[in-house]
């Protein structure tokens, strides 16, 4: 038997009231092992990321003590923390983008900064490889991330916080990350991995807490943890993660694309020439690593961009280059990929988000197009009820949402449009597992009631699971176009990647 | 009931909103005070009358209205374009061009009941007209606002006076206009003082356009295209057309105003060289505007405060003798002072939509 192992962190009771009364954290203890990789694991607003503060000095604990290394801390900023040597990797990475990786690692070194290892050989030593001389807005977020571990290992971090890290990571890059990952741990580094994904927890940590609701709702090894128990630690309940899925009985063509193609904003072609259709009754998905002109695609059928060339029907009908309100009433409702640019005015009220788009709906208005609040009330209302939306007053901002609250206010929207065909971008993500599971339940009930759903994501799992068909687009390309249950995860990785179907021995 | 922000956060807000503009004003006092002081002048009895001539006394008070009433309806002109995120400052010419409206109709032969119908009619038309210019070069080719209503602010004013001193000047006094006739005129609410009654129109415009802004589709989709573009054009709003909505409405407000200041505000009733009495209306409006943080509620008191601060100037230069000069420089200091929180915001808000 080794020694008993050393603790790098203790945290015991920690609790934090914010100001406006929220209980963010209630009473939280927490044990990480020097040189391990330690999960937390929750949903949004769990309070994972403010406990990762409070250890990173950014925010006070109401109460409860932090002891790192034995000893007992208090932090009065993250430049503490940064002396005790933990640091702290953000989610998106917060560099200079018209600055050098290399730039990028020196910025704000104190003036008496001592290196431990140059810089060269940490490089050597951990592997992480990075172009020095690129500037960041040239490279990819993943190199980005891994940038900003250089800059934090370089002030000499034993302990390293980080919050969801894979987010805008592609599959091959989360799998390089990884290893980069597995590198440093044997380096004796300690490694703190927040996140709400429970296959990447599994696969890379040595110990995972799960936090709901501002308290611990659990902690093991990892070894001992099956994704069924973490779902289940992390929502409270049992969690299907396989939606059921009867057979598809699907119809008619409700939406047809022709050969279209679609510009970015910078004139560049971001779709070239794409052809598919929809029937009513299936679920069709896109599938695609982000950037690959989806995202154009999606706007140009919505009639939010131009189609350069290329026809759009929908029901029988030309509506190539339409205006969004005629698509709306003809009966497509559109969940759009960004919630707070397009899906939402984050300075307008819940209750006059929940009409965006269906302001002019006669059901809402009195003579002289003035809004019968009573009706806005009652539509807002109900929405809040039926997909659990947690909102303070239907008049507060929608700001003031967390995150998994504004995509619901977009999605209980369009499904109140009661659509035949309902177009959704990425209708998850930063989603929690309840909201997620929930919503795509909501995808699955319009297909089993024979509507119809194009279904934009990057997750694999989730256009796997829930289309009956599915698309691959690369670089504005369809690499093929399969029924899913022909197809599998790997193909399907390997059409992302830009091989297409034909090349990989699918008919 | 109000689908807003619930009332004890507006509260907040007016208080919020109240204390700055104080702060703002001791500052512009103190900075004022050195000038004042500066120039071998009293600033305390600067200050004393500035304030008395304002609010000190019934004339100073109605004096002081009579200032906010066209001042809040240029106010609310720039508050509704900021509204649907236009950066419109055409008010300017557009009170002009009424006021030259308004002339024309009075120079007309006309049945006398006919008079004030046609100096609206005639002088708000020009200026929608006037404003729907920027309105549409802006829809159709992209030019900005700024550029637009800045030219169209110079146009206005030299068709305004060429017209006062060529085409209506008066015979017997060609220093002006013709005056507009007795029936074309609003009614005096108070003998002897500058309140006329067009401050009970401007504040049913402004009670209107704060029903419009938030109590109907219209001003939902105003304030939804300032808001968030892209959003808007995925719920379907028409971009184009509510922006020359929105140019249109404001080109109305200060159509509103430069006419009645020209058949409403006694002792003139008629246009004077350089359009001195009409001159800066438009541009207080837009403080006026930022004070009121772009509500047309908080309009009003901000155009009463604006206009206290002219009715004070006067009695600062009579009693106080301060010259001219300084007491202009006194009141754009503090106009300034004033302004600057708005305009921060103003900035603020802009940045952070990118």
């Amino acid at each position: 038997m080794p020694p008993e192992k050393e603790v790098a962190i203790e945290m015991v009771n920690i609790s934090k009231v914010y100001p406006d009364g929220v209980l963010a954290l209630d009473k939280v203890s927490l044990t990480i092992y020097k040189g391990e990789i330690h999960g937390i694991l929750g949903e949004n607003g769990a309070g994972k990321t403010t406990l990762m503060r409070i250890l990173y000095g950014n925010i006070k604990p109401t109460g409860g003590k932090i002891k790192v290394f034995g000893k007992e801390v208090s932090f009065g900023s993250s430049k503490d923390a940064i002396k005790i040597g933990i640091g702290m990797v953000h989610q998106h990475p917060s560099l200079v983008p018209v600055f050098t990786a290399l730039e990028n690692i020196y910025l704000g070194l104190p003036s008496n900064f001592k290196e431990q290892v140059s810089l060269k050989e940490l490089i050597e030593r951990t592997g992480i490889k990075v172009p020095l001389e690129e500037r960041i807005e040239d490279v990819s977020l993943g190199i980005a991330q891994k940038v900003e571990i250089l800059k934090v290992l370089y002030r000499g971090a034993e302990i390293l916080i980080l919050d969801e890290p894979t987010t805008n990571m592609t599959v091959e890059e989360v799998k390089e990350f990884f290893s980069t990952l597995r590198n440093l741990k044997k380096m004796g580094k300690t490694i703190i991995f927040i996140s709400h994904k429970l296959k990447e927890v599994l696969d890379i940590t040595d110990n995972i807490t799960v936090l709901r609701r501002g308290k611990v709702s659990g902690s093991l090894p990892t070894s001992q943890a099956t994704p069924e128990e973490l779902a289940k630690l992390m929502v409270g309940r049992e969690v299907f993660l396989k939606l059921e899925k009867q057979g598809s009985r699907p119809g008619e063509k409700i939406l047809r694309v022709e050969d279209l193609w679609v510009k970015r904003n910078d004139g560049s072609w971001a779709v070239k020439g794409v052809s598919f259709e929809v029937r009513y009754g299936e679920i069709f998905g896109i599938a695609g690593v982000e950037g690959n002109g989806q995202s154009e695609l999606i706007e140009a059928i919505t009639g939010l961009r131009r189609a350069e060339r290329g026809k759009v029907f929908f029901k029988g009908e030309n509506v190539t280059n339409a205006h969004p309100l005629k698509l709306y009433t003809m009966g497509l409702a559109h969940i759009p990929e960004d919630r707070q640019k397009t899906g939402l005015i984050l300075d307008m009220s819940v209750a006059e988000n929940s009409i965006l788009g269906i302001h002019r709906k006669r059901d809402f208005l009195r003579p002289m197009m003035i809004f019968n609040e009573n009706k806005i009330k009652e539509h807002v209302e109900r929405l809040i009820q039926q997909y659990e939306i947690v909102v303070s007053k239907i008049n507060a901002p929608a700001r003031s949402l967390s995150g998994g609250n504004q995509q619901k206010v977009v999605v209980g929207r369009e499904f109140s449009k009661t659509p035949d065909l309902i177009i959704a971008s990425q209708p998850t993500r930063g989603l929690d597992v309840g909201a997620t599971e929930y919503i795509r339940s909501l995808l699955l009930k319009m297909r089993n009631n024979g509507k119809a759903v194009l279904l934009m994501s990057s997750d694999i799992d989730e256009v796997m699971g829930l289309s009956d068909r599915v698309a691959v687009i690369y670089e504005g390309e369809f690499m093929g176009i399969s029924e899913t249950s022909s197809v599998s995860e790997k193909e399907i990785g390997m059409m992302m990647g830009g091989y297409k179907m034909g090349e990989i021995g699918i008919k | 009931m109000s689908l807003q922000l619930k009332l004890g956060e507006r509260y907040k807000e007016i208080l919020f909103s109240i204390s700055e503009v104080a702060l703002a004003t001791l500052i512009g006092i103190g900075i004022s005070a050195i000038l004042i002081k500066a120039g071998g002048y009293s600033p305390t009895s600067a200050f004393f009358y500035l304030f008395k001539g304002a609010f000190g006394n019934l004339y100073g008070l109605y004096t002081s209205l009579s200032y906010s009433t066209p001042l809040m309806l240029t106010g609310l002109a720039f508050a509704l374009s900021v509204r649907a995120g236009l950066f419109n400052i055409g008010a300017e010419g557009q009170v002009y061009i009424a006021a030259l409206g308004a002339i024309i109709a009075a120079s007309l032969a006309l049945p006398s009941y006919l008079y004030l119908l046609a100096e609206f009619a005639i002088g708000i038309g020009l200026a929608v007209m006037w404003s729907l210019f920027a309105g549409i070069l802006k829809v159709w080719k992209g030019v900005n606002e700024v550029v637009s209503t800045i030219m169209l602010n110079w146009i206005a004013y030299w068709v305004t006076e060429y017209s006062r001193s060529n085409i209506f000047y008066d015979p017997l006094s060609p220093d002006r206009t013709i005056r507009i006739p007795i029936t074309g005129r609003l009614p005096i609410l108070v003998e002897n003082t500058q309140l006329y009654s067009g401050i009970f129109i401007s504040l049913i415009v402004v009670i209107v356009t704060y029903v419009i802004l938030w109590k109907t589709a219209l001003g939902y989709e105003i304030r939804a295209v300032g808001l968030s573009p892209s959003a808007s054009k995925y719920a379907g709003i028409k971009y184009s057309l509510v922006a020359l909505e929105a140019f249109a409405l404001s080109g109305l407000f200060a159509g509103i105003a430069g006419v009645m200041e020209t058949i409403g505000r006694p002792p003139t009733y008629a246009i004077v060289t350089s359009l001195t009495n009409l001159v800066n209306l438009g541009f207080n409006g837009i403080t006026v505007s930022l004070i009121g943080r772009n509500n047309p509620i908080g309009i009003i008191p901000a155009s009463i405060f604006i206009g206290g601060l002219m009715a004070g100037a006067t009695s600062m230069q009579i009693f106080a003798g301060v010259p001219l000069e300084m007491v202009q420089a006194v009141q754009g200091i503090i106009v300034m002072v004033l302004a600057l929180p708005g305009i921060i915001r103003l900035i603020k808000s802009k940045i952070r939509r990118r």
